[in-house]
């Protein structure tokens, strides 16, 4: 790893701390290079990091397919590139690593590194399950979100220097007709709390009082299969199997009695609470904390506790 | 218009999973296969076009001959034919490797699979395949409509959606709400039987060694908290557990 190169993610302008965790974890490999592979809008200028930065900047055009990436790819010849996994993250990578005939591995949760080889343990069922892999060979790696980063030191301020930003070669025919961003919610993916409801909450006109709790909280909010099937509540909520998955700190389930499928899309949260008419709802075996009780009840008491502080 | 549609074959979302102590991996021991929920989304969609508007679709499995009943599942649902490339792959980049060296020799138009196979997780064969191919890639796909010789893609992204022209040949990864899944009829499941299955072999290496597997068990606290003293869940989640 004498090269390594970072798909970095940027909030603002400015690194996410999980990149930022990402670039600590590398450099305790101690590499000769590192190179931030990052959004043209980037607004930092310093990075903690073991050797001086360098960043190529990528525009925010179409990467979508092995013509356009060429750039990219020259850009980033003999290194070993990393990233955390997002849909933009791991759609990069692949290409990638398809037009340089190198492994690609995601879905990380550990990795190790000695001696020309990487040790890893990758997530898989949904996080029911994890695999040990070895590899000399792989060189793009995708990190899970709820990757532990924590044992990284602490590193001195570099100062960056920068590239020309790359556009892609113009061989794709593909265009963007229209963005449509989420507006005004907090990103499921990425939120450190969420509150999920289900069919116990009987009507969507029932969700108020779902969404004053995550507002209280300052938490995204999501839902199980069955309400997102019946427009209840809008796709990109839905939490499972065939969803999102999420890793958050806290996870509160309304009125969701825990089917196998919902199971797997949130088993990476930290603190699991289950709030559930139904003492039998499987979903308590699950949990951390549990509370038997009508959620029009006891939500609307615990957005006062919280207002209340 | 001719499209593939990539399958893996999977344990049932329900499965409990174990591992087999003799070879330290997931053992297939009293596991139900399905096709893969995503790649059941792809070719729905698949199937549905050829009803519109006329195509043939090819249905693809890198896998074993335990496989078939569920590719027979495939052609009955629509499919025209079938090809299983017999072996045991191990990585992502094995599989993607056999699916380029068939399109190299059949060449596609469209290219379909689920936006991830729900066992391993990985979620990168459609990229890989297309990197390979020169097909553009666009992953997960919510919506696929033809227009005129392209495509129009509604795509989900970081923090949001996009509506694309994507031009052919393409290779796409599916999720909901892209298809309704379907159920075989009767008369598909009788013309199904004479459908062919053709058997090409696993040629390419792997390069990354399987170590073995483990069970993650998440071990809960299970406290159960009064309704009448539900207020006292902030407090734990404060002072306990320290998410607040």
């Amino acid at each position: 790893m004498k090269k390594v190169a970072i798909i970095a993610q940027t909030k603002e302008g400015q690194l996410t701390e999980s990149t930022q965790q990402l670039i600590a974890f590398l450099s305790s490999y101690h590499p000769e290079t590192i190179a931030l592979v990052v959004s043209d809008g980037f607004k930092f200028n310093q990075v903690a990091a073991s050797t001086a930065i360098q960043v190529i900047p990528l525009s925010d055009a179409l990467w979508s397919d092995s013509a356009s990436i060429q750039p990219l790819v020259a850009a980033l010849d003999g290194f070993t590139v990393f990233g955390i996994k997002s849909i933009y993250v791991d759609n990069l990578l692949s290409l990638l690593a398809a037009c340089s005939s190198k492994e690609l591995i995601s879905g990380i949760q550990q990795m190790t590194y000695a001696n020309g080889q990487f040790t890893i343990s990758k997530s898989i069922f949904s996080g029911k399950a994890s695999l040990s892999l070895t590899t000399e060979t792989a060189a793009y790696f995708s990190f899970n979100r709820n990757f532990d980063f924590s044992a990284s030191p602490s590193f001195t301020e570099q100062s960056i220097n920068k590239t020309a930003t790359l556009n892609p070669s113009n061989g794709s025919k593909a265009a963007v007709i229209a963005l449509k961003p989420i507006t005004g919610s907090i990103p499921l993916p990425d939120a450190a709390l969420v509150v999920g409801a289900g069919r116990g909450l009987k009507d969507p006109s029932n969700w108020a009082i779902v969404e004053d709790l995550a507002k209280a909280l300052g938490a995204a909010t999501a839902c199980s299969k069955p309400v997102s099937d019946l427009n209840w509540r809008p796709h990109h909520e839905h939490v499972g199997q065939t969803g999102v998955k999420i890793s958050p700190n806290l996870y509160i389930a309304c009125g969701i009695s825990g089917a196998i499928q919902h199971l797997a899309g949130v088993n990476g949260s930290r603190i699991i609470v289950v709030i559930n008419n139904d003492p039998e709802a499987p979903f308590f075996k699950h949990a951390d904390y549990g509370i038997v009780g009508d959620v029009n009840d006891i939500l609307p008491r615990l957005t006062k506790k919280l207002q209340l502080h | 218009m001719k499209i593939l549609v990539c399958i893996s074959c999977v344990p049932d979302t329900t499965s409990k999973i174990t591992i087999d102590p003799s070879t330290s991996q997931i053992s297939s021991q009293g596991l139900t296969f399905i096709v893969g929920p995503y790649d059941d989304y792809a070719l729905s969609r698949a199937i549905e076009l050829k009803e519109s508007m006329g195509a043939e679709v090819v249905v693809l499995h890198v896998g074993g001959a335990e496989s078939e009943a569920l590719i027979r599942k495939c052609l009955a649902l629509g499919a025209d034919s079938a090809v299983r490339i017999n072996g045991s792959p191990t990585s992502s980049s094995q599989i993607a490797t056999a699916i380029v060296t068939y399109v190299q020799q059949n060449p596609m138009d469209l290219i379909l699979m689920g936006k991830e196979s729900i066992d391993y997780n990985s979620g990168i064969i459609h990229g890989l395949v297309a990197g390979a191919l020169g097909y553009t890639h666009f992953n997960p796909v919510m919506h696929l409509d033809m227009a005129g010789e392209s495509l129009q893609l509604e795509v989900e992204m970081d923090g949001g959606k996009m509506e694309v022209s994507c031009p052919l040949p393409a290779v796409l990864g599916c999720q909901e709400p892209i298809a309704e899944w379907k159920i075989p009829s009767m008369r598909g499941i009788m013309t199904a039987r004479t459908k062919e299955i053709v058997v090409l072999p696993l040629e390419c290496n792997n390069q990354v060694k399987l170590v073995k597997a483990d069970i993650a068990e998440t071990a809960r606290k299970n406290k159960m908290i009064k309704a009448e003293d539900a207020e006292q869940l902030i407090d734990l989640l404060k002072t306990e557990s320290n998410v607040l």
